[in-house]
């Protein structure tokens, strides 16, 4: 009795095999699956009257999502990993060998596991349903494909795309899928029922069989005779992507170069073997850990499964700065009309000019055609009044960070908006639950922290202030989700939960200057660690004006722990530097190149050099330690979302997992170790926190195994 | 009728001299943005609407029933629908005037009137000889045939058709718009100079309105180069340094000989939309809403082609005879600067005897107090965007009069082909 497989067969000898998992909403290729399908496919090698088998899928949307990433997860020895992925291309494989012709109908994802078993199939027919999305992404989770789609995929497309394909975890739509060959053809998938028939029929005739096939890949010379060339530039632009951060996409790269030479049959086996060492490294444990992560911050309402989200119809935003156009970029987007409120007319021009701005660099990508940009900013209305506002369901306020100027702003809402609509406020500094206080409906404040610049930052800190209701939260939990981005609810501290640990990080990199290390010694030593950017160079992309608001509103929230470097002050105020924007701070910025500004550095006139331990240290176990207070306040539901906040918030290095995970793979007890050495040197604000103590003790981690 | 109109909120773009700051915004575009900024004002949803209607004249080709397109973008729902007017230059009143019968008809209640014109954007059209041409070339199929069509091509196949002026030309008179003007100056022996000085006082009067702020109450300033960060707040066809000097300059376009009609005493071309909410009086109150004002009356009038330009008189004349008016109830006058001239001779007619007598109307119609007209100027300052000029007149009369506290007034124009339109319109 089959489980998650369902079976037919027509008079006319087509059968189908239709995946519908028993338990899930998708389609995986689990084990159990796999089993099934095996026992499947070894009867029907029996079945004479067979002429064609046609693999589908009974889940909207979804034709086989991958394998069970799970599975990989828990695989812990080379053994095992090799026993899984063998068992996966054997069966695979098997569908290959059967003597009738097999399609994959792909009407819905088919990714990873999903599309090695449609490569494994004789033909592939995908569709134009938006959400046939086909592909190969193993990559992006520090894997490779394991059930022989490297191998198959190099000889239906060749080395190049199927390379490109690979490295770049892309996935495509059904014509795009189509036009590089992945299959042999894309319709509408309100025609299937027909063309499916109609490619049967094909397929028998050899006039058709001959059309479909000389539509497929030939070699081209550069693959003949420049694979040398293919390499030495895919291995550039990789080096450039990862930095060698990350090994999969390396042995990628490794294994094309190796089965270059070999039959097929070999070079599947060198597959497992790359797959299975890249199942084990500790990034792509990380990098599977932040995917789960991300899959649960999906499905998380942000305050308990019961509450509805508020439908949101029409928003409006205030304020025209760098956040304000960001925003109000984002509702025209996801095609929310939105009005936007600013105080002269020129404003109003200059916000939309950042706005098409945007849209110009998705329509250079090909994303979006004029047309449809034109529509979206169809949606954007504009007044210096407060006219026309009453529609909107939520309205996100951007404008200084001022609390007079903004509770006088919240009163004028409190006027001209509904009592049901929500205010959020986007600010970065000033404390929710005291800025709420002067509403007159304070449950339906809330504090939405969208991240600078807001087009390419995907998180979304959701603050909820002592009033806010559970409903306001829902409703900007869901609209961030609906706007691509990573919501997570933090607790209304001061600076919330990113800038709370940046800027200690930040504090201590300038105190090290200020004790004679270079700055740009940090920076590189940072960057190498995988940060995106050193800590100043961070400083000079925020401004110098920014970052010193920020430090200081958090000197004043937590007292001397967080006291600011001096030299911090001279930079800003004295020497009136306001970092990249204005092409001076910590360097200076010509055109696109940047050199130390010298003025700077000969503020330090002591030298001094710090090892290379001491300044990671410094700067990571201090946002170690801060993080651990502030996982202990409940700032956030847990180590994972910290960290998933702190890779979507400050790029954090997704292949150490985050910084809690780093902490866990140094081990607590090192770590405690560190900072209380680190106490006695530089002061109190190393003293390892409680939570950290008691960890200890407990002989806990942040992670759970 | 059987009751009055309320028009909540009414808003217009800024005029825009044609080929300037609005020449790459198309009328849909343009459109939608007064159309959504009306809605938006009117303390309405967009779901309280029944109907969108929008006039325009120069329809464009690629958005077929521009009122549709524009109710789309402005942000209307599928379900609402759409349709587009023309009554040439008073397309942006009939907008107004069908709305209302369809209320008074009880077919809907709330309607969204508007006019738009793209003049910039009337297109250059090939020929009828080039359209056969390339007819015939499509139907050749053999390359013999395809050279033996080709043979026939002659260069001045390319010469191209200006959209506009066929526009502005009346088909049955064969006369362009301004040629009609030229026959009211000989009618009634207005010269050149006066002529001139009328378009003088309009730029003066709008000149002097422009800097009281008193168009910026009905204007939506219109961003109109996003990638450059340019916006519009004001007309920009006004000349406020304008003299006798300078509109003496000029040559006569109509009749280079003996004309006395000149570019710059006739309104301007021009882009520009305009919209505005309408519904019954006892609708109005349902809602408890505050109307700018309200419309009572309307009349429409046929004459000669060739004489076009009197329609005021005609279309006044029979309004006035249905309302049981006369021009003493009138507190202020808005009668469209097609042509200075063009005004100029229903001043002259209004009050005559002879011109009743000799046209079939009972009585003049009185003498028109000038320090009532064209009070902020006219389109020989501001421009007239044909599709737009009839909304703009009746939001202005009503604005206007809640100004000077008044209470009736007056939207009047001349339409090409020979017909007019007189709008009575009331503020309590």
């Amino acid at each position: 009795m089959m489980k998650h497989l369902k079976y037919s067969q027509d008079k006319e000898g087509v059968a189908t095999i239709l995946f519908d998992h028993a338990t899930l909403d998708v389609n995986l290729l689990s084990e159990e699956v796999l089993l099934e399908l095996e026992v499947l496919i070894e009867k029907l090698s029996q079945n004479d009257e067979l002429k064609t088998v046609l693999f589908k899928s009974a889940k909207e949307g979804i034709f086989i999502a991958g394998a069970d990433i799970n599975e990989i997860k828990s695989l812990t020895t080379q053994e095992q990993a090799l026993a899984k992925v063998r068992q996966g291309r054997r069966i695979l494989s098997s569908i290959a060998t059967l003597k009738v012709p097999t399609i994959a109908i792909i009407d819905g994802a088919a990714l990873g596991g999903g599309f090695e078993l449609a490569l494994a199939c004789d033909y592939r027919i995908a569709t134009e349903n938006p959400k046939c999305k086909i592909g190969l992404p193993e990559v992006s989770l520090g894997v490779m494909p394991g059930f022989g789609g490297t191998v198959r995929l190099r000889e239906l497309i060749g080395l190049q795309k199927a390379m490109e394909l690979i490295l770049g975890s892309k996935q495509l739509n059904g014509k795009k899928a189509e036009h590089l060959g992945l299959v042999d053809a894309c319709v509408p998938s309100g025609y299937l029922s027909f063309k499916e028939a109609e490619f049967i029929a094909a397929i028998n005739s050899e006039k058709g069989r001959e059309k479909i096939l000389s539509k497929r890949h030939k070699p081209t010379l550069l693959e003949r005779l420049g694979s040398a060339l293919i390499f030495s530039f895919t291995e550039k632009e990789v080096a450039k992507k990862t930095k060698g951060k990350y090994p999969a996409p390396l042995e990628v790269i490794h294994h094309f170069k190796k089965i270059q030479d070999m039959n097929f049959y070999e070079a599947l086996e060198s597959e497992t073997q790359s797959f299975a060492k890249l199942a084990l490294t500790p990034e792509s444990k990380h990098l599977i850990s932040l995917f789960f992560t991300s899959e649960r911050l999906k499905h998380d309402s942000g305050v308990g499964k019961d509450v509805q989200a508020k439908p949101l119809h029409r928003a409006a935003v205030f304020g025209g700065g760098t956040m304000g156009s960001g925003i109000l970029w984002l509702f025209s987007k996801i095609d929310i009309p939105v009005r936007l409120k600013v105080r002269g007319e020129q404003q109003i021009a200059e916000t939309l000019q950042a706005v098409n701005k945007n849209y110009m660099a998705i329509k250079k990508r090909g994303r979006l055609s004029q047309r449809e940009i034109e529509l979206k900013l169809d949606l954007i209305s504009a007044d210096t009044g407060f006219r026309g506002f009453e529609m909107s369901d939520i309205a996100i306020e951007a404008i200084v960070e001022d609390v007079s100027a903004k509770e006088t702003l919240y009163k004028i809402l409190e006027t001209q908006l509904d009592k049901e609509a929500i205010i959020a406020t986007n600010t970065s500094s000033l404390s929710v639950s005291t800025l709420a206080r002067s509403l007159k409906y304070p449950e339906r404040f809330v504090g939405m922290h969208f991240f600078n610049p807001v087009n390419r930052m995907p998180l979304v800190e959701v603050i909820r202030g002592d009033k806010t209701s559970d409903g306001s939260v829902a409703t900007v939990i869901a609209l961030a989700k609906r706007a691509g981005k990573t919501p997570i609810v933090v607790g209304d501290c001061p600076g919330f939960l990113v800038n709370r640990l940046l800027i200690p990080y930040i504090v201590e990199a300038v105190h090290m200057f200020e004790e004679g290390e270079s700055f740009e010694r940090i920076d590189t030593l940072l960057l190498d660690f995988g940060m995106p950017m050193g800590p100043f160079r961070l400083v000079d992309e925020v401004g110098l004006d920014v970052g010193y608001k920020v430090a200081k509103v958090l000197e004043e929230g937590y007292g001397s722990r967080m006291k600011t470097a001096p030299i911090f002050e001279c930079i800003y105020s004295d020497m009136g530097l306001l970092g990249k924007k204005k092409g001076r701070g910590f360097y200076t910025y010509i055109k696109n190149s940047s050199e130390v500004n010298e003025a700077v550095n000969a503020l330090v006139t002591q030298k001094h050099s710090f090892s290379d331990d001491e300044i990671l240290d410094r700067t990571l176990l201090v946002m170690v330690n801060e993080a651990s207070r502030a996982l202990e306040e409940g700032v956030v539901d847990n180590a994972a979302y910290l960290d998933m906040a702190m890779v979507m918030g400050t790029g954090f290095p997704p292949f150490r997992g985050g910084l809690l995970a780093y902490a866990d793979e140094r081990g607590i007890e090192s770590v405690v170790a560190r900072l209380k050495v680190l106490s006695t040197l530089y002061g109190a604000r190393f003293e390892p926190s409680r939570l950290l103590m008691t960890m200890v003790q407990e002989k806990r981690k942040f992670y759970k195994e | 009728m059987k009751e009055r109109m309320a028009i909540i909120e009414g808003v217009r773009s800024p005029i825009a001299k044609a080929g300037g700051k609005f020449k790459n915004l198309q009328a849909e575009t343009l459109g939608a943005r007064v159309v959504q900024e009306a809605v938006l004002r009117s303390g309405l949803c967009y779901s309280d609407y029944d109907e969108v209607i929008i006039g325009n004249v120069s329809q464009p080709t690629h958005a077929a029933n521009v009122a549709r397109v524009i109710s789309l973008k402005a942000g209307f729902g599928d379900e609402t629908i759409a349709y587009t007017v023309h009554r040439n230059c008073a397309s942006g009143m009939e907008s107004i005037t069908s709305a209302t019968e369809k209320i008074l008809a009880g077919s809907g209640k709330v309607y969204l009137c508007g006019g738009v014109e793209s003049m910039s954007n009337v297109p250059l059209l090939f020929g009828t000889q080039m359209k056969h041409f390339l007819e015939a070339l499509s139907r050749s199929r053999t390359l013999t045939q395809k050279l033996q069509t080709i043979q026939h091509f002659r260069p001045g196949y390319l010469k191209p058709v200006i959209g506009l002026m066929q526009g502005l030309r009346d088909p049955v008179s064969g006369l362009m718009m301004g040629s009609t003007a030229e026959i009211l100056a000989q009618d009634f022996g207005i010269s050149r100079e006066e002529q001139d000085s009328f378009a003088l006082e309009s730029h003066q009067k709008a000149s002097r309105a422009q800097q009281k702020g008193i168009f910026a109450e009905e204007i939506v300033p219109i961003v109109y180069d996003i990638a450059h960060a340019k916006i519009m707040h004001d007309d920009d066809g006004i000349r406020h340094e304008q003299s006798l000097e300078a509109l003496g300059k000029l040559h006569p376009f109509f009749d280079r000989k003996n004309g006395t009609v000149t570019a710059a005493n006739s309104s301007q071309i021009s882009d520009a939309a305009a919209a505005l909410t309408l519904m019954s009086e006892s609708e109005a109150k349902k809602r408890g809403l505050d109307p700018l004002g309200f419309l009572s009356g309307f009349a429409y009038a046929g004459l000669e082609p060739k004489r076009m330009g009197m329609g005021p008189y005609y279309a006044t004349a029979k309004l006035f005879k249905n309302m049981k008016l006369s021009l003493k109830d009138i507190d202020l006058i808005e009668m469209n600067e097609a042509f200075s001239v063009q005004v100029q001779a229903n001043l002259k007619a209004f009050p005559s005897k002879h011109y009743a007598a000799a046209h079939g109307f009972n009585a003049p119609l009185g003498e028109i107090d000038t320090n009532v007209l064209n009070v902020n100027g006219g389109a020989v300052a501001l421009g007239h965007p044909v599709g737009m000029t009839g909304t703009r007149l009746v939001i202005h009369v009503l604005k206007e009069l809640r100004r000077r506290k008044k209470e009736r007034g007056l939207a009047t124009l001349c339409i090409g082909g020979g017909q007019g339109a007189a709008l009575l319109l009331e503020v309590v």
